[in-house]
């Protein structure tokens, strides 16, 4: 709270240059302290993966000046430099699981992207009548997904599944992530249409060309930076997912969050192995993070104000 | 120098098989059939060299064995399995194999173990692994929505009741007993656990018991003992006989420094925190020695109509030690589950008392976390100087002396085969070898004496001098195979019942009990009143007059 | 936009044909009555009463998209550009329907009866017993009182997102790293998160935040030994993972300001206080809003953090609804009355949040 009131209230008088001084070390200082705040945990997970026990115990911080990084944590699961090249049942049970984690993630957000930027395009365009439910209503039943807690979701879908033979597919938990995270993208791209001006497709209608060829050609182009900032939580979300993934996969199908998870247990946490896991865990979105990250906002940004 | 000992291990390994293959088959079948009869009659020509060979992978003192590790240890064992199966015998068939994915232990080590087993006969084993919290609810669930989607369980007794009572195991063939040698089991493992209406179904590769763990260097330490005598306590500075003893020294200890750390010294560590159901065992261990009475076999539930006795004075006492002590343990205890108590605590130098099953004694020297290898004593757990007799309704002072009851807590993990391969006879043998593959006898002797998340629960692990070849300290294995053997074998070993369900009581037992610890409740009795409650709730649930069947047949009376 | 009509006109001069528009209509009969054939078939079989039937009920699910195809393909047939329209928006309507209404059904027949997952006699319809339950059970309420907790420290989170996001969206240096810096915590996984932080930074010995504790001169650190603070630090690692959300949802706000309106406050000679409580905070309301609502529908599920890192302790104080029904229902396999709980709650939070909106559209008009 109190970082905007240091930034504002000072910016009252402009000619004292040591005040101005001030203002830019107190907004570089707020800056630098949440950026440890965001990093350090980072740090904190991958250094600790390259810790032996007593590192761990002592609180080892600073690899080379504290300890002697080792590759234990990445031994445990196949990736260090002496085990990568041999067989390992560990690492091919850990890629096993990245392909699945990337199946349905990357499955689920296009299937949700597709059904949900054709929604979200009709209902900021035209006006429906289904029954009862007009515009509004609709936009209302689909964000009200959101809402669902999964755990009332939770044993019926066990059910439904065990009869349509869908346990433990990959199909079935990416049709279960679209819908999760089908209300996310149509919140976003319908903001992100009603930005577009109409005219834009008038135009392209006069010219002669229909809905769907103007959807395509003209409308998608222009809404890019949204479906890309969709996609991405999107793929956040059910690349996290732990809930629906331990209730409806086991072994085919079974999911990184899952995996991490379940390394703890009856006999304590060996925390080498626990952190090269997460760090893994958590690598590619890390990734997707940093080159994605103007689109997030880029496609944030429109519609937000009007 | 691991190589090295690779190496030589293989060479000796190849050797013996050479030296069976050459002997004449009926010496061969001679030497399997007499494994039935205890480890001492074994040729020691085969045995010892490729026990002790055992024990040197990767030895005692190197850090956790790894992947490498377990798939040499199954490749040495696979000799059981040569004399009953040819190779490639179960080429294409396929089995999925249920167990619990913790750290470097069960189904990691089962992957490494069955290896070689998979390479030799040809079938392949799919892995359903889940998170120790997870299981019972997955188990659960395939049970009632008829999912049933594995062939091979890794279980514990106490689930049986769930299981085999409702004909979903398979029936143990008999060449699988010759195979893994059931007589060598220790006594309270063999039937009626593992049995269900006088069908086998089970291969142990556990025995489970609480013991006691304490820190001898507090207890050998001279300060502790001065300042013991200086503050007028009765009694030498010793290592606590009972939990009224145990209650004194943590509240002595509190405020003193640590003999090994030097950070603040405690006593008993309690797990204050719930850990899917299997936190209530802890308290158990308290209680025990207070509610299990010599001449009654109930202590949890009244036999005659399962009322609960959690609320009878013994528990309420075990509930109020607990409180008394609170403020004597480490800070954050409150969120410590006895994975903390055990692994990060104990291991790791905080805490001199702590009951755990015996995990603890073979990770105190070969795991990577453990600091207090040299300096951990074991005995069973404490007694107390006087029993609750339920039927009288008071308190007895017996004339042998306080009053001991270990707490045989989960009864151990177990292998079991589905009834789903019953229809086909290849795959029904085929699950049953990978089976008794992890229940053979000389695994069994390599998991107990490694991290693998197992302890020993045959007579012939408690042969000392394996132990000692392998590299275990002499005093420090027989103090440890002394406190196991001691509880296993106990005439008053308080056995869990095996009823179905039975996590459903714990689990809601440790949520009352988190707020009894948090002082949500006026007294320890008017929470104790609470779960017998909610006791009473979940036996109406699941039926009555079935849980008192089967509560009774698991008592044997 | 309250407009009665549609907002993008189109010229339609369909000319469709009466046989055109029976083929359409006929169309989505015969696909019906497959569907409905299927059903029947597999439902008898299910029951034994006819003895030939399909392994389980993929087909009917095959079925099910057939139909569903063909219904949007009707559209176009019978009703040409009008059908098109309809089109944007039957598919994900199509597919939530059938993904939602069989569970919520199924659901509500479960929350109404006695089925412990360990009992041998199965389900049994029991009434209003599981409700009865739930209104004396403790554990519930107190849940749902840590729910109202958890919610109001969003305001907090609100107060610090939206001053990251003006920080972000000032003059500064670096702004490319800062961004992607503060961006990052939402793309961790709450299950390593809860690890890493909750369990191994936390720890009170050697983590790194109870060694910062005892540094500033708290002697004995314990981030979960009372409930208030144990409660603080579910929210505070809550809050770590979430803040970033709420941020770049303000700061996209930020960045679609016209530059000529703060030119000219700026001009105005407003001071800086007066230009963002007079022009940039009334010009964040709406997304403020959106972002709350979004943070407030995710905080309403918070689970994956308090189920790995305090299950609920000490005493039930950071017990979040989800996070008790889970126990519920996992542990103690108590399928029935969980899902009574599941389907209150889910009954609350609809409440609720219909009031909120209805609430936010009254007061500062009607965004649809």
């Amino acid at each position: 709270m109190s970082d905007k009131q240091i930034f504002y209230d000072t910016d009252v008088d402009l000619s004292f240059r040591a005040k101005l001084l001030t203002k830019r070390m107190a907004v570089y200082g707020i800056l630098i302290f949440w950026a440890i705040i965001c990093l350090f945990p980072i740090y904190w997970t991958i250094t600790t993966s390259f810790k032996l026990a007593p590192d761990v115990m002592k609180g080892n911080m600073v690899p080379w000046v504290d300890y002697l990084p080792k590759w234990k944590g990445w031994k445990s699961i196949g990736l260090s430099p002496d085990t990568i090249w041999t067989e390992s049942t560990v690492r091919a049970e850990f890629l096993k699981r990245i392909i699945n984690s990337a199946y349905a993630a990357v499955g689920s957000s296009t299937i949700a992207l597709i059904l949900g930027s054709l929604a979200a395009y009709g209902l900021s365009r035209f006006r429906y009548k289904f029954g009862f439910m007009r515009n509004p209503d609709i936009s209302f039943f689909f964000l009200s997904q959101l809402i669902l807690p999964p755990v009332v979701l939770a044993l019926p879908f066990l059910v439904l599944y065990k009869e349509l033979a869908l346990l433990d597919t990959r199909i079935g938990l990416i049709m279960l992530y679209a819908l999760t995270v089908l209300p996310i993208v149509i919140w976003i791209m319908r903001d992100q249409f009603a930005s577009i001006p109409v005219e834009l497709e008038e135009a392209a209608l006069v010219d002669g060309l229909s809905i769907w060829k103007s959807f395509f050609t003209i409308v998608l182009p222009v809404a890019l930076p949204g479906m890309v900032a969709a996609f991405i939580l999107s793929l956040v979300l059910t690349w996290n997912e732990y809930f629906f993934a331990a209730l409806l996969t086991s072994t085919d199908a079974k999911t990184l969050p899952v995996m991490v998870a379940s390394q703890t247990g009856s006999q304590g946490i060996n925390w080498w192995s626990m952190a090269a896991l997460s760090g893994a865990a958590i690598f590619p979105l890390l990734i997707i993070g940093i080159v994605l990250e103007r689109y997030i906002i880029k496609g944030m940004a429109s519609g937000a104000v009007k | 120098m691991k190589v090295e000992l690779y190496n030589h291990i293989m060479k000796q390994q190849f050797s013996r098989r050479k030296l069976l293959k050459g002997a004449a088959g009926a010496g061969a079948v001679a030497a399997v059939s007499s494994i039935g009869t205890g480890m001492n009659m074994r040729p020691a020509w085969a045995s010892s060299s490729l026990r002790a060979a055992l024990l040197k992978v990767p030895g005692v003192g190197t850090g956790s064995p790894t992947d490498a590790d377990w798939q040499k240890v199954g490749e040495m064992t696979l000799g059981p399995t040569k004399e009953v199966i040819k190779e490639g015998e179960f080429k294409g068939v396929k089995l999925r194999f249920m167990g619990l994915n913790n750290q470097n232990l069960h189904n990691l080590l089962f992957r490494g173990f069955l290896k070689p087993w998979e390479k030799y006969t040809g079938a392949t084993i799919e892995w359903i692994d889940l998170a120790q919290a997870d299981y019972n609810a997955r188990l659960q669930q395939s049970i009632a929505t008829k999912t049933v989607d594995f062939d091979i369980i890794e279980m514990g007794a106490p689930f049986e009741g769930d299981v085999t009572g409702r004909g979903l195991a398979s029936e143990m063939p008999d060449w699988v007993k010759t195979v893994i040698d059931m007589d060598d089991y220790v006594g309270y493992l063999k039937a009626p656990v593992g049995t269900w209406g006088g069908k086998t179904y089970r291969i142990s590769i556990d025995g489970d018991c609480h013991n006691f763990n304490y820190r001898t260097d507090y207890f050998d330490n001279k300060d502790f003992a001065a300042a013991w005598a200086a503050e007028g306590h009765s009694g030498a500075w010793e290592v606590p006989n009972t939990w009224q003893k145990v209650q004194e020294v943590t509240k002595f200890l509190k405020g003193k420094k640590d003999p090994l750390t030097g950070l603040d010294a405690n006593g008993y560590l309690d797990p204050l925190k719930g850990w899917g159901g299997f936190g209530f065992y802890f308290l158990g261990s308290r209680a025990t020695a207070y509610a299990k009475h010599p001449d009654d076999p109930a202590w949890l539930f009244n036999a005659e109509d399962m009322t609960p006795r959690v609320n009878n004075a013994a528990w309420v006492r075990a509930i109020q030690d607990v409180l008394d002590v609170m403020d004597a343990q480490p800070a954050d205890q409150i969120n410590a589950d006895p994975g903390t108590t055990g692994f990060s605590q104990f291991l790791a130098g905080t805490g001199s008392m702590l009951s755990w099953w015996g995990d603890i004694g073979s990770n105190a020297k070969t795991s990577d976390t453990s600091v207090v290898g040299d300096v951990t004593g074991f005995s069973i757990l404490p007694g107390s100087d006087d029993v609750w007799n339920h039927k009288a309704g008071k308190w007895d002072t017996l004339a042998s002396g306080p009053n001991y009851a270990p707490n045989m807590a989960y009864i151990g993990w177990g292998v079991y085969v589905m009834a789903t391969v019953d229809s086909d006879s290849k795959k029904r043998k085929a699950a049953w070898s990978a089976a008794a593959h992890l229940g053979g006898k000389d695994i069994s002797l390599w998991a107990s004496a490694y991290p693998s998340g197992f302890q020993p629960y045959r007579k012939s692990h408690f042969d000392s001098s394996e132990w000692i070849e392998a590299g275990y300290d002499e005093a420090y294995i027989n103090d440890y195979l002394a406190s196991e053997g001691d509880s296993y074998n106990h005439p008053n070993a308080a056995i869990e019942p095996r009823i179905p369900g039975i996590f459903q009581y714990y689990s809601v037992a440790e949520d009352e009990l988190a707020k009894i610890y948090a002082g949500q409740y006026g007294s320890a009795q008017e929470g104790a009143d609470a779960i017998a409650a909610a006791w009473e709730k979940i036996t109406d649930q699941i039926g009555r007059e079935s849980q008192i069947k089967l509560y009774r047949s698991s008592l044997g009376l | 936009m309250s407009t009665e009509t549609d907002l993008l006109y189109v010229v339609t001069s369909d000319n469709i044909s009466p046989r055109r528009a029976a083929f359409g209509r006929m169309l989505v009969r015969a696909s019906v009555g497959i569907l409905f054939l299927t059903a029947t078939t597999q439902l008898l079989f299910e029951y034994k009463l006819i003895s030939f039937g399909f392994e389980n009920w993929r087909p009917v699910l095959y079925a099910y998209i057939f139909w569903a195809i063909c219904l949007c393909a009707a559209q176009v047939i019978v009703r040409g550009e009008q059908g098109k329209r309809v089109l944007f928006v039957l598919p994900a309507v199509l597919f939530v329907v059938s993904m939602v209404v069989f569970p919520l059904l199924f659901g509500l027949s479960i929350s109404f009866s006695d089925w412990n997952l360990a009992s041998i006699d199965g389900r049994k319809f029991n009434g209003f017993d599981n409700f009865r339950q739930m209104w004396a059970d403790p554990f519930y309420w107190n849940a749902l009182k840590n729910m109202i907790y958890y919610t109001l420290a969003i305001v907090i989170e609100y107060a610090i997102a939206f001053g990251l996001a003006l920080l972000l969206n000032s003059e500064i240096r670096a702004q490319k790293f800062f961004r992607v810096t503060f961006l990052l915590p939402l793309m961790l996984s709450p299950v390593a998160v809860s690890w890493m932080v909750g369990k191994s930074m936390m720890e009170v010995r050697f983590g790194p935040l109870a060694r910062l504790a005892r540094w500033v001169g708290w002697e004995q650190p314990s981030f979960f030994g009372s409930p208030e603070i144990a409660r603080a630090t579910m929210m505070m690692m809550d809050a770590w993972t979430f803040i970033p959300f709420m941020m770049i949802m303000i700061l996209a706000g930020l960045q679609a300001i016209p530059k000529e309106v703060q030119e000219a406050v700026k001009i105005d000679g407003a001071s800086a206080w007066q230009s963002f409580w007079h022009v940039t905070f009334p010009l964040m309301l709406p997304i403020s809003i959106t972002a709350i609502l979004i943070r407030i529908i995710f905080k309403l599920k918070i689970a994956d953090i308090i189920i790995n890192v305090t299950s609920g302790g000490p005493g039930g104080a950071t017990d979040s609804v989800t996070s008790f029904i889970f126990r519920e229902y996992r542990d103690r396999s108590n399928v029935g009355y969980g899902t009574l709980l599941a389907m209150v709650y889910l009954v609350l939070i609809v409440v609720a949040i219909t009031i909120f909106m209805k609430l936010v559209d009254r007061w500062m008009n009607p965004r649809y």
